[in-house]
């Protein structure tokens, strides 16, 4: 049994109480309103979940005793606040320049990109040595290559083994693929680096400084997986998840094996395209 | 002096304060819309064939059964003869006459001329039969070849392949193409398929796009018709006969003036107490660091 002192004096504790009461706080600005709310009418979701995180990020710097946290909280910040202007981009370029269309994505994922290196060159200027996250961008040898072929081939091959009614992959849409998939394409591509420099990068090489590797890998991915109730949060949401945790927890584990992000990346990407591919939508969107 | 409340009161403060609001607010009342898809008959009964017009529907039963209703489907009765039900050889759709030819290519008149090769077609294979063309959409056609893949043409008469199917999953084959139907009234541009794994798909535009119209159908679903008359596309299904009336799509519902305002300010006030309650917990639990 520890005791409450010595648990407040591992050096885990402030990233893992963090990571904690920030998915706490979020869920509860995600879930709460539904009581009262309700999915598809009015609610900016994605707006308040930055709002929620930019909060207990301004705490953690407005208060020395929560540095343990920053990094934790900068990572939620990039998920959050580029998602919100991921979702939000397509409206404000249709209010800009009143067109609409699938190049909109892509602009929209450009934007997620940039405030996603925005706040990671923050994370690595602004945090002290010992809690700057290791985001493994600067290496790609044989190994990571070799790993991203095998890892889009196994996706591939699982995503064909998997029952079609799970995933919604029921076939491919030969016209509206070739209408789209200039823009969609580098736009998955766009999504994914975005994201995997957000889980895999910031959040996982920043609790990788004050926690073991499993255990970093175990709560990203958690944490990956629990986003996507908001990524989904317009439709069923139940089965996702635990398979967003065992992809998350995955993608993880070959970062930390290859040392580089850009196998993740990759397959990430490959998985965002096989699903722009082969997944048609359904009546009601998912 | 007023005696100072601590921080982890103001907490519990503001975590009932935000469970209060969340209890007080009138919730949304889940609306009870008509299911997209709605059983008519025969549970139970594998259905093959279907046709409609009006009160009168014909089903074609999985066991070589031909069976009648003249209520709309609620009640059956054998027909005497037991004839087997088959698609007319030419769809007449508004002003314009599809068909597909022995050789697999498609034939189309328009108005009262004869038919005729349309230029473009492809080679749907010997045995195709499964053709729709909605009449919203003048020259649209949707057709199915024999190796499964749709084709779709546009109203500038070019073809193009559509829709290639997948497999249903380990260690299932590529499920079967069994109907494509849209109104031969201008009464929706919709298209939709018929499929022995993936129910019913949809495209809404011209064979472009599709989606997965099939919500609460069975998977297996083996003949596709609509009726104009009544609005409706019945499918026969491994599960028996089931109906969908022509709606629009589901859109999001629209709240004004006040209403709005009060779930915005709700949304902001539950994001806000959230924030600050994580924010406060953080304070509590974390040491004091030393200065360095």
């Amino acid at each position: 049994m520890i005791a409450p002192r010595d648990l407040r004096a591992a050096a885990w504790w402030p990233a893992a109480l963090t990571l904690l009461l920030t998915t706490l706080a979020l869920g509860g600005s995600l879930l709460v309103p539904l009581a009262f709310s309700d999915p598809n009418g009015v609610d900016p979701y994605v707006v308040r979940l930055s709002a929620t995180s930019l909060v207990m990020l301004a705490a953690a710097y407005a208060s020395r005793r929560l540095l343990g946290g920053r990094p934790v909280l900068l990572a939620i910040a990039a998920v959050t606040a580029s998602f919100t202007l991921f979702s939000a981009a397509p409206q404000i370029l249709f209010d800009l320049f009143k067109t609409a269309g699938t190049a909109q994505i892509l602009w929209a994922s450009l934007a997620q990109g940039a405030v996603t290196v925005g706040i990671a060159v923050a994370a690595v200027r602004l945090l002290p040595a010992e809690l700057r996250p290791a985001l493994r961008l600067a290496r790609f040898g044989w190994p990571a290559l070799i790993v991203s072929v095998a890892g889009v081939a196994l996706l591939v091959l699982a995503g064909l083994a998997l029952p079609a009614g799970l995933l919604g992959r029921d076939g491919i849409q030969p016209v509206a693929i070739a209408r789209d998939m200039p823009w969609l394409g580098p736009a998955c591509l766009l999504q994914a680096f975005a994201q995997e420099a957000q889980f895999r990068g910031m959040l996982m090489g920043g609790l990788e400084r004050v926690m073991g590797r499993g255990w970093a890998n175990l709560a990203q991915a958690g944490f990956f997986g629990l986003t996507h109730l908001a990524v989904n949060y317009q439709g069923p949401v139940g089965p996702f998840v635990p398979v967003t945790i065992a992809v998350g927890f995955a993608l993880g584990w070959i970062a930390q094996r290859t040392r580089s992000l850009w196998p993740a990346v990759i397959i990430h990407a490959a998985g965002d395209i096989g699903i722009t591919l082969a997944v048609l939508p359904g009546l009601y969107g998912f | 002096m007023p005696q100072r409340t601590s921080l982890a009161q103001r907490t519990l403060i503001a975590g009932g304060v935000m469970c209060l609001a969340a209890m007080l607010t009138p919730a949304v009342g889940a609306s009870a819309a008509e299911p997209w898809w709605t059983p008519l008959g025969l549970r139970g009964v594998a259905i093959d064939a279907v046709s409609a017009a009006g009160k009168t529907v014909l089903v074609r039963t999985g066991s070589g059964t031909t069976m009648l209703s003249d209520d709309g489907g609620m009640t059956y009765a054998p027909v005497s003869g037991n004839p087997p039900i088959r698609p007319p050889a030419i769809l007449q759709s508004g002003a314009d006459a599809w068909a597909i030819d022995a050789s697999g290519r498609v034939l189309h008149a328009k108005g009262s001329g004869a038919l005729t090769l349309d230029p473009a077609s492809p080679q749907l294979g010997a045995s195709a039969h499964l053709i729709a063309a909605p009449a919203a959409f003048p020259g649209i056609v949707v057709a199915v070849a024999v190796d499964g893949v749709v084709w779709r043409r546009g109203q500038d008469g070019d073809w193009q392949r559509a829709l290639l199917l997948l497999p249903a999953g380990f260690p299932h084959g590529v499920p079967r193409i069994t109907g494509a139907a849209a109104f031969t009234q201008p009464l929706s541009g919709s298209v939709y398929l018929g499929t022995d794994g993936y129910s019913v798909l949809s495209s809404t535009d011209g064979g472009d796009d599709w989606i997965r119209a099939g919500p609460g159908l069975p998977d297996s679903v083996l003949a596709l018709t609509t009726d104009s008359t009544t609005h409706a596309v019945y499918a026969g299904t491994s599960d028996g006969l089931w109906v969908h009336h022509l709606r629009a799509l589901p859109a999001p519902p629209a709240y004004h003036d006040a209403a709005l305002v009060w779930r915005w300010v709700g949304i902001g006030l539950v994001s806000l107490l959230s924030a600050l309650a994580g924010a406060a917990l953080l304070l509590l639990a974390l040491p004091r660091l030393r200065p360095a």
